[in-house]
């Protein structure tokens, strides 16, 4: 959950890193900004940041960076705090960088879309499949014990129908927890839009 | 016949009480749907609203001005719904009738833009390349979102379709053929058990059709609803076709 909020909010942070710092707010003070909100995880991320700057645990912005990076799951949200760490560390360009990641992260994101939507092409058919086969071998042997009831069922032994049901429950079981996983997909490849 | 076809859902209390859930909870799923169509609308229009600023802001203008000329020169819900924010706050600062118009949008596109621009007008930031990038950010953000629904919209459906309509009567009617209750097959057990599999199928299959085009909150008002008319195509289509 927490990759798919960075993912959906990494490009705005980035833009409003570009807006502020381009008209000469400092870094801190647009850490500061971000962190009141409207950027879902990543301004509680900078809240907190914040918050423990101020109580002076933890040692400097550098510190506090460098400990944030461990939380980040995306790749793209770390790229972002190792490129603030290094600007505190180093006085790095960081408007310049802001916009080539900008440019970057956009790029990743008409492509993760691509992908999201390729991917997805053959969840329909697998979904399908898996949900329509299984329950229709599944109900034609559910109705064994029926139709083989008369002089049919003299010719060949069958299970006890007890058994027969607990086999049709835990096919039709399988069959919906192999949908949801199938589904699941649409889930966890989001591109976060 | 009719009514000796719903008599018999009787013995069916879950399909009774989906019904009942579905029906109420479609009163609550109507209005997320007209919401959404209006929200799309406002931020489709949102990336050509903001290159006319850009112009506008460019030429000289100031950016309230340039936002009450392009609220009178356009139609459509965007340029309505600031024209009456600006109006409306004659009494208030800008940055409160921006914030005013933020809120009222109901769109995180535009709440962002705004968050922005308040953010660069007390920086005193160059408007006009703001405005510019932003309007093609959002262009391509959109056209990203568009060609997701557009793509993805009829996959969704077909899902939605084959696991709620038509696995359910598919199904009923092999049972139905092959184990009529008219003759005496005894088959109670089994068409609860696959009455219930339907409708925990078509939950799945409506939930991951919903998830696909990025509205799951929207499409669960209907939920109990494709549920329950999954149980009772099933149930209906055996009793039809088997007696």
């Amino acid at each position: 959950m927490r990759l798919l909020d960075e993912k959906r909010e990494l490009l705005y942070v980035i833009r409003t890193f570009d807006v502020l710092m381009s008209s000469g707010v400092g870094l801190e003070a647009a850490i500061h900004t971000i962190g009141q909100g409207g950027y879902g995880i990543i301004s509680e991320d900078f809240a907190g940041l914040m918050k423990r700057l101020r109580k002076g645990s933890g040692g400097g912005l550098d510190k506090q960076l460098k400990h944030l990076m461990k939380s980040a799951e995306s790749p793209g949200y770390k790229r972002l705090l190792n490129t603030l760490y290094t600007n505190v560390t180093q006085n790095t360009d960081l408007v310049e960088t802001l916009k080539k990641q900008g440019t970057r992260m956009e790029e990743e994101r008409s492509e993760a879309v691509e992908k999201y939507i390729e991917e997805l092409g053959g969840v329909p058919e697998t979904l399908l499949s898996i949900g329509m086969i299984g329950p229709i071998i599944l109900s034609i042997i559910g109705l064994v014990p029926q139709l083989m009831s008369g002089d049919l069922g003299s010719f060949m032994s069958l299970p006890d129908p007890a058994v027969i049901s607990g086999v049709v429950n835990m096919g039709l079981i399988m069959t919906l927890v192999a949908m949801f996983f199938i589904g699941l997909k649409a889930h966890t490849k989001d591109p976060g839009l | 016949m009719i009514f000796g076809l719903i008599e018999s859902f009787n013995d069916t209390p879950l399909l009774l009480f989906l019904l009942i859930l579905g029906l109420g909870f479609a009163g609550g799923g109507i209005p997320p749907m007209r919401e959404r169509a209006r929200r799309r609308t406002i931020e489709n229009e949102l990336p050509s609203f903001l290159e006319a600023l850009s112009d506008s802001v460019g030429a000289g203008r100031g950016l309230q001005e340039a936002m009450m000329e392009q609220s009178t020169a356009n139609d459509g819900p965007l340029a309505k719904l600031l024209g009456e924010t600006l109006k409306e706050s004659h009494a208030s600062s800008f940055e409160a009738s921006l914030a005013s118009f933020a809120a009222k949008s109901r769109s995180s596109q535009v709440q962002r833009v705004m968050v922005l621009l308040e953010t660069a007008i007390q920086q005193d930031s160059s408007l006009r390349d703001i405005l510019s990038d932003l309007s093609m950010d959002y262009e391509r953000l959109n056209d990203l979102m568009n060609r997701r629904e557009s793509e993805l919209q009829g996959r969704g459906i077909l899902i939605i379709l084959f696991v709620s309509v038509g696995l359910p009567v598919l199904i009923a009617f092999i049972v139905g053929l092959f184990a009529p209750a008219s003759q005496g097959y005894q088959i109670t057990a089994f068409n609860n058990t696959f009455a219930l599999f339907f409708a925990a199928a078509s939950a799945i299959g409506v939930g991951v059709s919903g998830r696909m085009m990025g509205r799951l909150k929207d499409v669960l008002w209907w939920l109990p609803m494709w549920m329950a008319l999954s149980m009772g195509l099933y149930l209906g289509a055996v009793k039809l076709v088997g007696g």
